[in-house]
């Protein structure tokens, strides 16, 4: 049963490469600078936060355009990743249709691509901290652990609404709305501070609490950060991996009957 | 279950209305390679299909939520075995192409059970999985990765597949400027050179012109010959004599009967008249 799972992943590997290629291409298609509004866009988003919020939290937090956009990267991959994810097998229905290609093939295609887009967004990021006087380090090159976590979390966060979004359309409007939500109680553009001490260990509830600050240990502060959140991290992704696909796997036989 | 065997077997079966009538003379025969055990499918007719929490809800409250059935195929067995050309024949709506569907694993039976040897490239509606806003170019590496076969591997046949195709003109060129006729050439050219075991055919010889279709024919002819097994859905009963020699007779999700082909096509024809 496992040895058939690994064979038949091995089998569709290229046809992921080949997806993730295609809607690449696709997504840049009819724009004059394509790829590069994968870095512009970052830079101007942090451009117009940095001049709304860095009087207000100019003295709590150092190297505030760093700190913001760092935590909005992780931040909107996760969140573009799970819903796109959400939506792969009703906007793959043609193919689904037609060919047999594992269902879960198009919830990791989506959120790879969002991958890439981060990871193109991660020369701006990077240039900008220089700029304004963030320290190379070593750590810097772990940055890479926080991302594959993500990474994890989201493709299995995106399969589990995936199981139920494929039913119901409603879950993309309520999806909305608790993205909402989930910006305002994660640490992204305020610091951690305004938070009363004794109420800050519910933040490790948060899987991208944990991640966006083990990124930001990594990428700007130049510390290890505590073992504590790099063993809480590592079980949220799998945890939500695992829950993911068995959710899904229960539901994936009814997809053809809605799409 | 995947497996990519480019040997060719060759195998004729002279009697093979007889095994797939009684269905169990063959049955420990290791030539099988499509095997459909009993298999039902049932459809939810779209009354109540719920699209949104809402009418989920009313559907609850009106004690709706239970689904009125359509049984599109109800206990169908079927063999297939190498290098067999099989016809599907039938009205619309009989159940053909649910059929094929779910022996390429499109559709899960409801119940039942159907047992693969081999690699399927399935051609079903024309296109096996184009994406229209991408060219011929890009659609053949795509879709020879859903075949499981690498950019190196399509780079190999990619000329092939466009002068199969006769598309050299148009490569570069998004397929949803094609016609219908190029678009299932392309298909045909593609499904052909992927070294699948199996090709599902389903309406794809009636789109493009009479020289195309002989082409196709002749290729159809070439790949049973090195052991490819093929399953058609047409509504030509000239062509599926000429093409198969196996017949199954669907009516309304129910096999009436099975057997060689020019017997059940003309029974079948008879009814209509």
């Amino acid at each position: 049963m496992f040895r058939k799972s690994i064979d038949e992943f091995m089998y569709y590997l290229p046809f992921l490469g080949e997806v993730v290629r295609k809607d690449f291409k696709k997504k840049y298609h009819k724009s004059v600078l394509g790829v590069a509004w994968s870095m512009l866009s970052p830079l101007l988003m942090m451009l117009v936060i940095t001049v709304i919020f860095s009087t207000i939290f100019r003295r709590s937090i150092p190297h505030y355009p760093s700190y913001w956009l760092g935590g909005n990267l992780l931040f909107s991959f996760v969140m573009d990743g799970s819903q796109s994810a959400m939506n792969s097998i009703i906007n793959n229905s043609s193919l689904i249709r037609k060919m047999k290609i594992p269902n879960y093939f198009f919830c990791i295609s989506s959120v790879t691509q969002y991958l890439i887009t981060m990871l193109l967004s991660l020369i701006p990021y990077f240039a900008v901290s220089f700029i304004i006087g963030v320290q190379p380090s070593p750590y810097m090159l772990l940055i890479f652990f926080p991302i594959i976590l993500a990474y994890i979390f989201t493709i299995g966060f995106g399969m589990f609404l995936c199981a139920y979004g494929t039913f119901l359309r409603d879950f993309n409007y309520l999806f909305t709305v608790a993205r909402r939500a989930w910006l305002y109680i994660t640490p992204i553009f305020y610091p951690i501070d305004i938070i009363p001490e004794n109420y800050r260990f519910m933040f490790e509830l948060n899987p991208l609490y944990v991640y966006i600050t083990i990124f930001r240990d990594f990428a700007m502060n130049n510390t290890m950060p505590s073992e504590r959140l790099l063993i809480v991290a590592t079980f949220y992704s799998i945890l939500t991996l695992i829950l993911g696909m068995t959710t899904f796997k229960e539901k994936e036989d009814r997809f053809f009957l809605y799409i | 279950m995947i497996n990519i065997s480019e040997q060719a077997v060759e195998t004729v079966n002279p009697i093979i209305n007889e095994s797939l009538r009684t269905n169990d003379f063959y049955d420990d025969d290791e030539d099988v390679c499509v095997n459909v055990r009993n298999v039902s499918v049932m459809f939810n007719l779209s009354k109540n299909r719920e699209e949104g929490i809402k009418e989920y809800f009313i559907n609850m409250v009106k004690g709706k939520v239970g689904y009125k059935e359509f049984w599109a195929l109800r206990n169908v067995s079927l063999k297939v075995h190498r290098g067999d050309a099989v016809a599907l024949i039938g009205r619309n709506g009989s159940g053909k192409s649910t059929l094929l569907k779910t022996i390429a694993g499109i559709i899960k039976p409801t119940r039942g059970s159907v047992e693969v040897n081999g690699t399927i490239a399935p051609l079903i509606e024309m296109s096996g999985g184009f994406d229209r806003a991408l060219s011929a170019r890009e659609n053949i590496f795509l879709a020879g990765a859903m075949h499981g076969h690498t950019r190196k591997y399509m780079k190999k046949r990619f000329d092939e597949i466009i002068e199969f195709a006769e598309l050299e003109k148009f490569v570069d060129v998004p397929i949803k400027n094609y016609s219908s006729g190029m678009i299932s050439r392309l298909g045909f050219a593609v499904a052909t050179c992927v070294n699948a075991d199996i090709i599902i055919a389903d309406e794809v010889l009636s789109v493009g012109d009479a020289q195309f279709r002989l082409k196709c024919e002749n290729r159809i002819q070439q790949m049973l010959k090195g052991g490819t097994t093929i399953l058609y859905v047409s509504h030509s009963p000239a062509q599926v004599k000429k093409m198969c020699r196996t017949a199954v007779w669907l009516e309304k999700g129910v096999v009436v009967d099975m057997g060689n082909v020019n017997d059940i096509t003309d029974r079948y024809m008879q009814t209509i008249k």
